[in-house]
């Protein structure tokens, strides 16, 4: 089943650049990790998905009903944690996230209580009077306290220490090994290789890749660096599959992505003196995707 | 109903210290009364001696200005005026204030609808007024028992201290079309004394030119004091045209609030 479904979703904001077309699926139970940029459309997408704005034409819905008709009703299992966290300042914790409970038709008390055991959150302090990493935490806490369904994340680390950090992402683990399917945006790679199952990549807007983490790290790419004896020419290895190609001194690298044998006999041509065959990471792959059409 | 608790305690304080300016207000205008009553042959003199459009202007009129009644309606006039700023802050900060201290995201990710929230914040900012009202008018209505020489018409008395919040429900209406309309308002205060201000100058103007048809344009002419005084009745035309003010406004900022994108921070 899908919990998110988004079909050619488009929100344009006058001139300033908004979201094009953008489909994808979040299927149940499943980390889906959303990455890009900064500015590329992330938040724009989420917060179409939240109701929070409009979208100018297409359509999401969100355990199968339409996420602008039915919003209320969706958001009772939904948790939202925003990149920058605000709350009213004169509010006590405790009673911020009592107000926050209150809004779902449960007893929310026992969970709110072990949340903020294990984020280190100290419930009776002011929400003015804390730290922004302290903040966010209070975001973890309202955020997670309903026990919700889908946990929609925007770029949710900010702010938090590593060590938080970690235990943020044991928790969210926990809430997804317990059912929950999580929606977590990002701009930093690492994490979202950590954690997610299936990832979209959106840029300017436009979501121009959607593949599982494996796929995207597994078979695909290779990345090859390779000292030569002596000077080569750049175009050497100008052949298809080949990308991100950098050449320094008597060092040249780049990506490789198709039949592995091609890459080895053009390899064979020339006197090499070192060769070093690696998996890339998420980052590279992403940069290349990034570069590509610049 | 959480919503409506957590703004009506969220606005408590502000409203505290506006009950208690409007009740300083009266209890200090009405404790002049005696003095200024025991002297009004002289005050009246002085008074003659300004041109009749001033007069008008400030709301003053010297066949009843002895009087209880009509010295109260003449203190009134600035008692509406700080009731009005009062409700016109009131409307123009409750729901803009989610925007500008960035809490929107918090409150809009509730299952709850727009409509829902439009409702626990309207509610409470009603409930805000009715209960300074009842304050004030228990107050006046002390007061005026207090300072008065010989008795006075009391439905008369209430039927004008009640105006209070008919004038107020106006701005807080006003204040609601603003701050949905606008879409930011970065401050609240500048905002409802620009627009309280400037209807109020318009009220005064009307009453200098006599033009009835700018009377409908300030609702603190809505409901002259003198009219009631004499005629023991509101005058229906304003009281139809406030209304209807009234009900656009709300329904106008419901429809807006419904469909305005709430855009990151």
């Amino acid at each position: 089943m899908n919990v998110i479904e988004i079909n050619n979703l488009t929100k344009n904001y006058g001139n300033a650049r908004g979201i094009t077309d953008v489909s994808f699926t979040v299927e149940e139970g499943e980390i889906f990790g959303f990455i890009g940029p900064n500015g590329a459309g992330k938040s724009t997408t989420i917060r179409t998905l939240l109701s929070l704005i409009y979208p100018t034409s297409g359509s999401a819905t969100i355990f199968g009903k339409d996420c602008i008709k039915y919003a209320p009703e969706i958001k009772k299992e939904i948790g939202y944690l925003p990149s920058e966290v605000f709350y009213y300042n004169n509010m006590k914790v405790i009673d911020l996230l009592k107000y926050s409970a209150s809004f779902y038709k449960k007893d929310c008390t026992k969970r709110m209580i072990e949340l903020a055991e294990i984020m280190n959150l100290d419930l009776n302090k002011k929400i003015e009077d804390l730290s922004l990493g302290n903040k966010k935490k209070v975001g973890i806490v309202q955020g997670l306290l309903h026990q919700p369904k889908l946990i929609i994340l925007d770029e949710p680390t900010s702010g938090l220490d590593p060590l938080m950090q970690q235990k943020f992402f044991d928790l969210l683990e926990a809430e997804n090994k317990k059912g929950a399917t999580i929606l977590f945006s990002s701009h930093i790679l690492t994490e979202v290789q950590r954690l997610c199952d299936r990832v979209a990549i959106i840029k300017e807007g436009k979501i121009i890749k959607l593949e599982k983490i494996s796929t995207l790290k597994e078979n695909n790419y290779k990345k090859f660096k390779i000292q030569t004896t002596s000077g080569i020419d750049e175009n050497f290895f100008n052949l298809s599959g080949v990308n991100n190609l950098n050449k320094k001194d008597n060092i040249i690298s780049f990506l490789f992505r198709g039949n592995i044998n091609t890459i080895m006999k053009k390899i064979s041509d020339i006197e090499i003196a070192n060769l070093w065959v690696e998996e890339p990471n998420l980052e590279e792959i992403f940069m290349h995707y990034y570069v590509k059409e610049d | 109903m959480n919503m409506f608790l957590y703004e009506l305690k969220a606005y408590s304080k502000s409203n505290i210290i506006w009950t208690c300016s409007l009740v300083v207000l009266v209890v200090l205008l009405l404790s002049m009364f005696p003095t200024f009553a025991n002297e009004a042959t002289e005050f009246i003199k002085l008074m003659e001696g300004f041109p009749e459009s001033i007069r008008k202007a400030i709301g003053l009129s010297l066949d009843s200005i002895t009087s209880l009644l009509g010295y109260y309606s003449y203190s009134f006039t600035y008692i509406s005026l700080c009731g009005a700023i009062q409700a016109m802050n009131l409307g123009t900060s409750i729901i803009s204030k989610e925007v500008r201290e960035k809490t929107a995201d918090f409150l809009l990710t509730k299952p709850v609808t727009r409509k829902q929230i439009m409702t626990a914040k309207i509610s409470a900012a009603i409930s805000s007024l009715i209960i300074t009202n009842i304050v004030y008018i228990a107050s006046a209505y002390t007061m005026a028992i207090l300072v008065k020489i010989e008795a006075f018409n009391i439905k008369t008395f209430f039927m004008i201290s009640i105006t209070l919040f008919f004038i107020q429900m106006i701005f807080l209406a006003l204040g609601l079309l603003v701050s949905v309309i606008f879409p930011k308002i970065k401050s609240v205060i500048s905002v409802s004394l620009g627009t309280v201000f400037t209807f109020f100058f318009i009220g005064m103007l009307s009453t200098t030119v006599g033009d009835e048809a700018i009377r409908y344009i300030s609702p603190f002419k809505y409901f002259e004091a003198s009219y009631i005084i004499q005629k023991g009745r509101y005058e229906t035309s304003f009281i139809v045209s406030g209304v209807i003010f009234i009900i656009i406004a709300i329904t106008t900022s419901y429809l807006v609030y419904s469909k305005k994108d709430i855009d990151a921070v």
